[in-house]
């Protein structure tokens, strides 16, 4: 089941194609600048795959459009959460962390989750040890470890990674 | 009719921005330390540009304009989260910024 690692050739032509589209976005498609832009984009793609090398993890299509659904709905949900505890009178928090141990393998992956924690409903993340990480959240009282569990599994559905079953609260 | 219902629409989503915008800043004030001012700052903040790219969207010239609109939100969206991660790092590791913060209780 593990996915076989990517030639840097395949993984340079890849994001060359990549940069090249980021390269059309930015100049609105001018023609007079792709003889600058081949330069630039063939350049940058060759730092890319000297700073990072090709991963086993690549997302996947399906699976990114999925996550950035759920991305999209959570960001509002965190947006409106904030924004109401923000709004009440007595503000509405009870700040505290919480540690837990990720399920998902280093690199990618945990960079996505670390990010998007961030952004998600009352989470923040704050600190990384080996495969523990360090949620400092809004509110203590609302099931936390469930939130950051399905973040995670939504960033492994995006790199197609099997996941365990997660048993359970752990403090 | 279709024009002004976009227009309405457009409307509706600039002030809600701006509102998420204010809403962020007002988290800076009445939160009590630096790590619950950045969960304020990064969610509102994050709501708000998309609401205000969003209803941008429909202005845009070309294809590639709108594209790159969105663009914006999605990079401003992963330099809020690093620097959200970074500065609780920071705080964390005891590296003060000088304000005024009670994350020294645990």
């Amino acid at each position: 089941m593990q996915p076989a690692l990517a030639s840097p050739i395949a993984t340079f032509a890849a994001r060359a194609v990549f940069f090249a589209g980021l390269w059309w976005i930015l100049t609105l498609g001018a023609p007079s600048a792709w003889g600058f832009g081949a330069v630039v984009i063939v350049l940058v793609a060759w730092l890319s795959v000297l700073l990072f090398p090709p991963s086993i993890h690549r997302l996947h299509p399906l699976g990114l459009v999925q996550f950035i659904a759920y991305f999209l709905g959570h960001s509002v949900l965190a947006g409106v959460d904030v924004a109401r505890r923000l709004l009440t009178p007595s503000l509405a928090i009870t700040p505290g962390e919480i540690t837990l141990s990720l399920r998902l393998p280093e690199g990618g992956p945990r960079w996505l989750l670390a990010n998007t924690l961030s952004l998600m409903p009352g989470t923040l993340s704050v600190h990384f040890d080996n495969n523990l990480l360090t949620v400092h959240c809004l509110d203590t009282s609302v099931d936390i470890e469930a939130g950051v569990r399905r973040a995670e599994s939504q960033v492994a559905r995006a790199f197609r990674i099997p996941l365990a079953p997660w048993e359970g609260a752990q403090s | 009719m279709f024009d002004g219902l976009v227009m309405v629409v457009q409307l509706i989503l600039l002030v809600s921005g701006c509102v998420f915008f204010a809403l962020g800043s007002l988290g800076l004030f009445r939160f009590p330390d630096t790590l619950t001012r950045i969960h304020a700052l990064t969610k509102a903040d994050n709501l708000g540009l998309g609401f205000i790219v969003l209803a941008l969207l429909p202005l845009a010239p070309s294809f590639s304009a709108g594209l790159k609109t969105l663009l914006i939100w999605v990079v401003a969206l992963a330099a809020s989260a690093t620097s959200a991660h970074l500065v609780a790092r920071a705080v964390r590791g005891g590296i003060t910024d000088g304000s005024p913060t009670e994350d020294n209780n645990d």
